[in-house]
């Protein structure tokens, strides 16, 4: 790390009280050392002054106007009046301005009790305008892409929202069009606003111009129930506020000063919330009774599992039982659950249920670390579809800080900004590596360009360098899992390895804490073969998965925001998660099974107090780095299957979140323009894609230019699509497309 | 009176656009000059030394304002504004229309004396006969090597692109011009940073009006001298008056600084048509406060204009008579202002709109008695408070004429009642 030059300090003098702060700091920020907040609409921390709105006018001493704070850098010996009567003057006037067209329509507005121009007006405001004219008439109501709903009339131009899609987002979707008091937002193109950051405009909003589709008319801001927690939809472990009425999840807001999120939430973390009270959500343990659920209680349930453990530990021994999961559980739960299993002599223990074979880097660093390095290299698949909110420190260390992005592998970063992508890792450009500060970001998956920089990374670390990685995976607690244990040692075997047995009937019971391998897993045929052959499958789940068609027994689980404990985020720091909404009476935490089957088969488990001294003190346990696979062969591919990850991609919580269905991927299969023709199909086609033995089914064809010839490209996780029947957990290649069957397209469209 | 004329020499007799014509008046000689003789810190000095101050409407020392470029050898760029559009303002339409060589010289002398090596033309989009004849003076010049490569053997090389405005006013402000520029939309930049430091993509920049850069040829000719020794003190040199409203010679004149306003009207401009009144004169440009009959002896500089409440702008001078209804007049140029509000910040956003709906309405006989202390009272409250100098520029007349004619405001209001608040 480079030293910070020391800072010169200015003295700065605001409503007589005089402060020391860093030379450069703005006037806007000084204040807040004496809680002296002064009003902005435009301003925000982390967009920066823009000048717009005016309200922060403050009076200087020796300047003759009135000067905006925001914008205003301190020098030694000023002096500031934030409540003289010209700085109210100033106000009062900039307020009267803003509401001469502003709807007076507070009662119905949603931002009624949390609006900026409410607050300032009833503070500095005059109380009654004086002007008699009618307001300028906008659209209202207007659909501004899947997630957004935007009110002209409400607006009042702090460009907030099209700023923070220019320098946070970089995606420079939102403009204001037309010009004086006709202006409005838009997007550039007419086309939808879509973005992953999409929910944060309605946060950055002073007003109720942008609001949510999700929390529209839902409640008022007095009524909610508001909760600190952490989310898991994603291992970057972003702090949010969860806000619940009656027992519904209604809205999740960012918290801005959280280091973790940088104060943004991604629209999977803060929109997939409408699942918690879906019908379909199980609400008792399920018994297999042929094609049939039996509900029955929870006693019986745990009594039967525990008699299928005994009795498989007790006649084909401890290797017969098969434990998976971790990466959606707690670290207490993880750690209870290794060492339950550990107890009756079981080994067979993994995480592991998808694509991701690691969890923890060998060398971690923060997200403040990644945000300052030279050069970030990305290995596989991007963060910006499976850790959306670290994408946004890349691109903030790419664009404000001058970072130079490298993409490795099939995939390119998916993200905004400048980057040079590569397909190989000897295609990286020497110059990347002679950065003083290098962040490496891997998908986790496959470690093959891990193994191949070895040495390299080994020599940067001699070199003294900064070097630090970070696996941004599938599962939001692996790193978590890892740490507590639950991963394969002593002669226990992974979850290829125990499918692999369980395919050839060496597994008699099989639990599964919060995994969907029918859907998940690398290789899907495998999964499937396995999940076939298994006795007995436990399968704790908050929905009937594509793998609940495996199971005997289903136990209701708890959701994200149902429970207290604690979990690590990928950088391997302890976030902590409180509930925010009571949990359906008849499931139980997957803490709570654990408890109740150890007391079935008479294990001793440490006490709570324990347990979570431990969640806390997670100790730095990575998978024996021999877990990793070898490099897929090459060969004459006829078609090689890029598999992309997508945010709102999944079996489980988006699949059941019917507020989603619009932003849920489709079935498609993604070819570049020759290779389409090459194949004989075209844009809009139903195929079935064809590898040997395997068919994904009921695809829909289309063509673009990015992609790249010679590939296809199916998303990951679609329920009734699922693409890793294609995956056998090396590169796999597509023999041919066909025409799907009528009936399965229609079904996978539908699905 | 006989003026001296400088820029507008030769216009009206000589075609200019030609630039055989135009050298054979000792045009190029002086860029040649400046290229071969002298140093661009010299230049910079004689700019400052003339006290020749920017002619677009700001009057900025331009010798200083070329000094404020930092040292950090990045890219610099001259941008000459050519997007006259200030109300009652036609100066720069016609230097363009008749004299573009005289302009590629200024613009070229300006970048040069800058350390600069690509000057940017903006032309005003409604400017379609000027851009055109401005191209093919510039291809002249471009075949004459006046523009290129290594010019006169020299290693300095030089571009110029002309850019055309889509009709903004605000894009005669110069950061609103440098976005416009950029392909963005044309709207103020926050300052600090200056274009000084941080202009035209990001780069150290100047903007200079057309005029301000048209007079460099004949100050390097003539000396710095020759330019301060003209006018007043602080106002020095020669100044394009375009005259217009009641008078019977309408049109530009080209003047030195510090003539009397009176005889400015009544020589220069004929003074008004046989039986009207002097009511007052808007001295620069729509954004200038009215002066009166008592203003008359007044200097047309700078500092007497300044000092009198208005302003020399950027040079444009109307003339009001008797028949004057100050209320329409008024409206006039709030709905201009108004509508060319680029809608960023509030109170010109807000602001303008509301003033022009409220003149409008007493227009339309609906005012009330009120309404004319709101209009001094809301026009007051936006003006210092805005980003850029827009929405300053409604109060300097519309407050000077309500002050001076409260009667033919209040002769608007029929019923003297309060408005009612909604």
């Amino acid at each position: 790390m480079t030293t910070q030059p020391s800072v010169k300090t200015v003295t700065v003098t605001v409503d007589g009280v005089s402060l020391s702060v860093p030379e450069g700091t703005l006037l806007v920020e000084a204040a807040k050392q004496i809680q002296e907040d002064i009003p902005v609409y435009c301003y925000h921390t982390k967009l920066g002054p823009a000048g717009l709105c005016r309200i922060c006018l403050v009076e200087i001493e020796k300047m003759p106007k009135l000067q905006i704070a925001c914008n205003t850098v301190v020098t030694d010996g000023m002096v500031v009046h934030t409540a003289s009567d010209k700085t109210m003057e100033g106000r009062r006037a900039v307020l009267e301005f803003l509401l001469l067209n502003h709807p007076l329509d507070c009662p119905i507005c949603d931002k009624g009790g949390e609006c900026d121009l409410q607050d300032f007006s009833m503070a500095y405001g005059q109380g009654a305008s004086r002007k008699v004219e009618a307001k300028v008439a906008k659209p209202k109501a207007v659909d501004l892409g899947p997630t957004i709903v935007l009110d002209e009339e409400r607006c009042i131009v702090c460009q907030r929202c099209v700023r923070f899609d220019d320098i946070i987002t970089q995606e420079r979707s939102l403009v204001v069009k037309d010009r004086g008091h006709r202006d409005i937002i838009a997007t550039s193109t007419e086309e939808p606003y879509v973005s992953d950051f999409s929910g944060n405009v309605t946060e950055l909003c002073p007003v109720g111009a942008l609001t949510s589709k999700t929390y529209r008319f839902k409640s008022r801001p007095w009524d909610l129930n508001r909760t600190k927690t952490t989310c898991t939809q994603c291992s970057v472990g972003c702090q949010l506020y969860v806000d619940e009425r009656y027992g519904d999840v209604l809205r999740t807001m960012s918290v801005a000063e959280d280091e973790t999120s940088d104060g943004w939430l991604c629209d999977r973390g803060r929109y997939n919330i409408g699942f918690y009270n879906d019908p379909q959500r199980i609400a008792s343990p399920l018994l297999r009774r042929g094609d049939e659920w039996e509900q029955i209680g929870w006693d019986d349930a745990v009594a039967l599992w525990a008699r299928q453990i005994r009795e498989a530990r007790d006649t084909t021994g401890p290797e017969s039982i098969g434990v998976i999961g971790g990466g959606r559980l707690l670290n207490e739960e993880a750690f209870l659950l290794q060492h339950l299993f550990r107890s009756l002599g079981v080994e067979n223990l993994d995480w592991r249920a998808g694509r991701q074979t690691v969890a923890t880097p060998v060398f971690s660093g923060t997200y403040e670390e990644l945000e300052a390095a030279q050069t970030i290299l990305v290995f596989g698949v991007p963060p910006s579809q499976t850790a959306p909110v670290m994408d946004l420190r890349i691109r903030k260390a790419v664009v404000q800080r001058g970072a130079r992005l490298v993409t490795v592998g099939p995939h390119s970063s998916g993200s905004s900004v400048t980057e040079t992508h590569v397909r190989r890792v000897a295609d990286i450009p020497s110059d990347a590596f002679d950065a003083e500060r290098i962040a490496v970001v891997f998908d986790g998956i496959d470690a093959t360009p891990m193994r191949d920089l070895h040495e390299r990374f080994a020599e940067l670390k001699r070199a003294g360098k900064s070097l630090i990685g970070f696996i941004p995976g599938e599962q939001p607690n692996a790193r978590g899992a890892e740490a507590m244990g639950m991963l394969p040692r002593d002669g226990g075997r992974g979850t290829r390895e125990v499918f692999s047995a369980a395919k050839d009937g060496g597994i008699r019971v099989l639990s599964l804490f919060g995994v969907n391998p029918a859907l998940r897993f690398a290789d899907g045929a495998l999964a499937t073969a396995a999940l076939e052959r298994t006795p007995f499958i436990v399968l704790s789940e908050l929905f009937l998965t594509d793998t609940a068609r495996f199971a005997s027994l289903v136990l209701p689980a708890h959701g994200p925001f149902e429970r207290d404990g604690h979990v690590l985020d990928m950088t391997g720091r302890v976030q902590r998660l409180f509930a925010a909404h009571a949990a359906p009476g008849g499931a139980l935490s997957d803490g709570e099974m654990l408890v109740a089957l150890a007391d079935a088969l008479d294990i001793e488990i440490p006490s709570p107090s324990a347990l979570t001294a431990r969640a806390r003190a997670p100790e730095k346990r990575a998978m024996p780095r021999g877990e990793i696979r070898a490099a897929a062969p090459g060969g004459e591919a006829a078609l090689r299957v890029i598999i992309r990850s997508d945010i709102f991609a999944g079996g489980g919580t988006v699949y059941h979140d019917e507020r989603l269905e619009e932003l849920r991927p489709r079935p498609i299969a993604t070819l570049h323009p020759r290779t389409a023709q090459a194949l004989g199909v075209a844009a809009g086609d139903l195929v079935d894609v064809i590898a040997g033995d395997r068919a994904l089914r009921g695809l829909i064809v289309r063509v673009a230019d990015a992609a790249s010839e010679g590939t296809i490209r199916v998303v990951d996780g679609l329920p009734g699509a699922p693409a890793n029947v294609l995956f056998d957990g090396e590169e796999v290649q597509v023999t041919k497309l066909e025409p799907a069957a009528p009936l399965a397209a229609a079904g996978a469209v539908a699905g | 009176m006989q003026l001296e004329k400088i820029l507008t020499a030769g216009i009206g007799e000589l075609d200019l656009c030609d630039i055989a014509v135009y050298r054979e008046q000792g045009g190029y000689a002086q860029f040649e000059r400046a290229v071969k003789e002298l140093q661009p810190a010299a230049i910079v000095d004689i700019a400052a030394k003339s006290g020749l101050r920017g002619r677009g409407g700001a009057g900025f020392p331009t010798g200083r304002k070329w000094q404020f470029l930092p040292n950090n050898g990045r890219p610099r760029y001259m941008v000459c504004n050519c997007d006259e559009a200030e109300p009652g303002t036609f100066k720069d339409r016609m230097l363009l229309e008749y004299t573009p060589h005289q302009i590629i010289e200024g613009i070229l002398i300006g970048t040069y004396a800058i350390g600069s090596r690509h000057a940017y033309m903006y032309i005003r989009g409604e400017f379609k006969r000027g851009y055109e004849t401005f191209m093919k003076a510039l291809e002249q010049a471009r075949a004459a090597d006046y523009v290129g490569e290594r010019l006169f053997g020299s290693d300095y090389s030089v571009e110029l692109t002309v850019h055309r405005g889509a009709g903004a006013y605000i894009c005669g402000e110069e950061t609103a011009l440098l976005n416009s520029l950029e392909g963005k939309r044309g709207e103020p930049r926050l300052k600090p940073p200056f274009p000084a430091i941080k202009g035209l993509y990001g780069e150290p920049t100047v903007v200079n009006n057309v005029e301000t850069l048209g007079y460099l040829p004949h100050i390097l000719r003539r000396g710095p001298e020759w330019f301060a020794g003209v006018g007043t003190p602080k106002s020095t040199g020669y100044k394009i008056v375009s005259m217009s409203g009641h008078v019977q010679k309408p049109g530009n004149y080209e003047i030195p600084l510090g003539l009397p306003m009176r005889t400015l009207v009544y020589d220069i401009a004929g003074g008004l048509p046989p039986g009207r009144k002097f009511m007052g004169i808007q001295p620069g440009g729509g954004s200038s406060a009215c002066l009166f009959e008592e203003h008359l002896d007044l200097g047309y500089d700078y500092e007497a204009l300044a000092g009198a409440g208005s302003m020399l702008g950027s040079g444009a001078a109307v003339v009001f008579d008797d028949t004057t209804d100050f209320v329409k007049a008024a409206h006039s140029l709030v709905r201009f202002f108004a509508h060319e509000s680029c809608g960023q910040c509030t109170p010109c956003r807000e602001g303008g709109n509301w003033l022009e709906m409220t003149l409008e309405r007493m227009l339309h006989g609906r005012g009330v008695e009120s309404d004319v202390d709101m209009l001094v009272d809301v026009s007051h409250s936006m003006t210092g408070i805005n980003l850029c100098p827009l929405g300053d520029s409604i109060e300097p007349f519309l407050a000077s004429v309500v002050k001076r004619f409260p009667e033919q405001f209040y002769a608007y209001v029929r019923t003297p009642q309060t408005a009612v608040a909604v």
